[in-house]
């Protein structure tokens, strides 16, 4: 019986994600133009990825990312958990603003950011210029690209990862924390002696999302800067895009990398978790 | 525009159109074409339904093409699906569509070469002589290279050049161009900016086709007809052409954002000259409907710069038909409808759009607009160097080569290579590109 409930999930789960999944594992092994005709090139496509100079470019952009994404995302969702569970005024109002990026369309996000931060017409160096600064260019020097991809990402799902921990906090019992208080211990070591370890298994599904965000990151990114400028902010995703959509079409070469992203995803997730499992049984 | 011109610069643009076909030695259309819908036909048709993959550059291309089809519809009893694309993922969804059996039955396209396999042979339909009805240069890229029968529509043809802020150059008080060199187009967009205090000097759609205008301008090519990398021969005149407009964008006094900033994507400064931040804009005629219709200032086209050479380069739209589709008889005939004399100059009448088709072209449009706009670019496709059609021999390269050549420059404008060092890749990856031909 329980599993006639998970069926039509799973159903769902088995068409749209385990067999396409096996079918790009499948490709990665072919060479294919259009799609439709496949020439078998067994490991090729693995070693033209490996052999491609822009391969080693994507990685430590990736790299960048993800470390500054998942550093950032975790440490300032946890700071706004904390800040919006202590807020005793128009709670709901600051809660809704924090969550308010998470719903809009990504595409819309680089949107707006592309504008935003438009090196001459862009209202973020307009207001620099006003206080006496420079006119930074956000989206034409390739570091300030990558400062900038990081910081929409964190903006993005900031609130998503607050309402998370926001969860994990209010489970907490309070009685734990009043007791705390009542032995005279200060709120920095109530945090860091109650809140934060109590808080490791939400911290930790934190942590994972945060990656599997990280490494998948693409859609804001694509309208933001077209992985620009010089391919600065090309991180996976967008690599596994280019060869599989964009002219000259190569679906193997794309499956390939995908194959790859899944196993670099998979890899991290799966140490993330032992790593939290060994935490919790000290 | 009187008769007399109009009449003169249509043949001009014709024979020049013609100079591509008459060099690659395409046969002439000879059998007699039958496109008339028989009564089992229609009967045949009525309830059909055909998928209409199609992009606009202007609302009043859209608005058009829904009564163009509303009248079909009427005429068939067919009905006709029109899919709306964003211009900037045209190529790939219809790839991913055709990849996963999904093709439209006819779609737009200003890139045929990459659909040769999937295009449907229109001869078989629509008669070895339909292709007689078009101008025979601007056939080439719907021409199959190896059967060399007729698999696509020429539906409107482009010509590059550049748009003047009108109000700006007044303001600056410089004279309003009727024949300039790039080195005066610079000298007046630099003037004007100063004068007005606009963000930029220049702008130029984010593309390697518009560069290869200035390109063409200065006396260097890519491609020639016979499917020749011809750079190695002009590589001085491509580089002082690449390195005119690299310049500006370095100087900042073009949008070096628009071009830097969005990675590998195409984009167009046209929200940039309408927010009247630069006083020239080159992109081409078919920027002109959305212009007229968005822009609150007095705007122009003017006449291309002139170097060794004059005019623009050639482009265009197409409507080709998939050879998946379950009616092939009803696309071909939906897209012989769209591209007949009536349809055709009602189009280009309303959107701005140059004739591809003879009778068009011999009987002149009357734009009732903007059309002296549309006699500079009319004038400019007659000016146009026979040499500038050579690209169209490798239909399924033209994009890569031209993608190149964008992203090449923008290594050059970040500073990361010379112009020397981008126009030598452009030629190796030119070389390596047509090798692919004979595999």
């Amino acid at each position: 019986m329980p599993y006639l409930f998970v069926a039509p999930n799973m159903l769902i789960f088995l068409t749209f994600i385990i067999w396409p999944a096996i079918r790009g594992f499948q490709i990665s092994f072919y060479d294919s133009i259009d799609g439709r005709t496949f020439t078998p090139v067994g490991t090729g496509n693995y070693r033209s990825i490996f052999g491609d100079p822009t391969v080693a470019e994507v990685a430590k952009n990736t790299a960048i990312y993800v470390v500054f994404y998942v550093t950032i995302s975790t440490i300032l969702s946890l700071a706004f958990a904390l800040i919006v569970n202590e807020q005793k005024f128009a709670k709901s109002f600051f809660r809704a603003i924090l969550f308010l990026p998470v719903m809009l369309s990504p595409i819309v996000v680089g949107l707006i950011w592309n504008d935003v931060l438009d090196r001459k017409v862009g209202p973020l160096n307009a207001l620099l210029q006003a206080a006496g600064g420079g006119s930074p260019g956000w989206l034409v020097e390739p570091k300030l690209g990558m400062i900038a991809v990081i910081f929409v990402g964190v903006w993005v799902h900031l609130g998503f990862y607050s309402i998370i921990l926001l969860a994990g906090l209010q489970g907490i019992d309070r009685s734990l924390l009043e007791a705390a208080a009542m032995d005279g211990a200060t709120r920095p070591q109530i945090i860091r002696t109650i809140i934060l370890p109590l808080l490791k298994p939400t911290t930790l599904v934190i942590l994972i999302l945060a990656t599997i965000h990280g490494f998948q990151s693409f859609d804001f990114i694509y309208t933001l800067t077209g992985g620009g400028p010089l391919g600065a902010t090309t991180l996976i995703v967008q690599y596994i895009y280019d060869r599989a959509f964009q002219t000259p079409i190569q679906y193997g070469l794309g499956s390939a990398a995908g194959v790859i992203l899944f196993m670099i995803i998979f890899a991290f997730t799966a140490l993330n978790f032992l790593l939290g499992k060994k935490r919790e049984a000290i | 525009m009187n008769k007399n011109l109009r009449s003169k610069l249509a043949i001009a643009a014709s024979l020049m159109l013609s100079v591509g076909l008459v060099a690659t030695g395409l046969p002439s259309a000879q059998a007699e074409s039958g496109v008339q819908p028989t009564a089992a036909q229609l009967a045949a048709w009525k309830g059909k339904e055909i998928t209409y993959y199609f992009y606009n550059d202007s609302q009043a291309e859209l608005d058009t093409t829904k009564s163009q089809i509303a009248a079909f519809e009427k005429l068939t009893g067919a009905t006709v699906k029109l899919d709306v694309i964003p211009y900037t993922s045209l190529d790939t969804q219809l790839q991913a569509r055709l990849a996963a059996g999904n093709a439209p039955d006819v779609a737009r396209l200003n890139n045929p070469g990459l659909y040769i396999k999937d295009s449907l042979d229109l001869e078989k339909y629509l008669g070895r002589k339909y292709a007689a009805d078009f101008l025979k240069g601007s056939t080439l890229q719907v021409t199959h290279p190896t059967t060399k029968k007729l698999i696509g529509v020429p539906y409107d043809l482009t010509v590059n050049g550049p748009f003047i802020n009108l109000d700006m150059f007044k303001k600056a008080g410089v004279p309003v161009p009727t024949s300039w060199n790039w080195a005066t187009l610079v000298e007046a967009g630099k003037k004007v900016q100063k004068a007005t205090g606009s963000e930029y000097a220049f702008a130029i759609d984010k593309s390697g086709h518009r560069v290869s205008t200035v390109m063409s301008q200065f006396g260097a090519f890519m491609v020639d007809k016979n499917q020749k990398n011809v750079l190695p021969l002009s590589k001085t005149r491509a580089e002082k052409a690449v390195k005119i407009i690299t310049d500006l964008y370095k100087a900042d006094q073009a949008p070096r954002d628009l071009w830097i900033g969005t990675g590998t994507k195409y984009s167009s400064p046209t929200a940039i000259f309408l927010a009247q931040q630069t006083p020239i804009f080159f992109s081409g005629n078919w920027q002109v409907a959305a212009l007229e219709k968005d822009a609150k200032f007095a705007f122009a086209a003017v006449p291309n710069p002139k170097e060794l050479n004059g005019g623009g380069w050639p482009g265009g739209k197409f409507l080709v038909a998939f050879n998946a589709s379950k009616t092939p008889d009803l696309a071909a005939y939906f897209l012989y409808y769209l591209a007949d004399t009536a349809q055709l100059e009602e189009m280009d009448k309303k959107a701005f759009w140059l004739p591809t088709r003879n009778d068009l072209v011999a009987k002149g449009i009357k734009y009732a607009t903007r059309a002296s706009d549309m006699d500079v670019f009319l004038a400019d496709a007659g000016k146009t160097p026979a040499a500038a059609y050579g690209i169209q021999s490798v239909p399924t390269l033209t994009g890569l080569i031209y993608n190149k050549l964008r992203d090449l420059m923008t290594e050059v404008m970040a500073g990361k290579i010379t112009v020397k060092q981008a126009i030598q890749t452009q030629s190796e990856f030119i070389d390596a590109q047509l090798a692919t031909l004979k595999k």
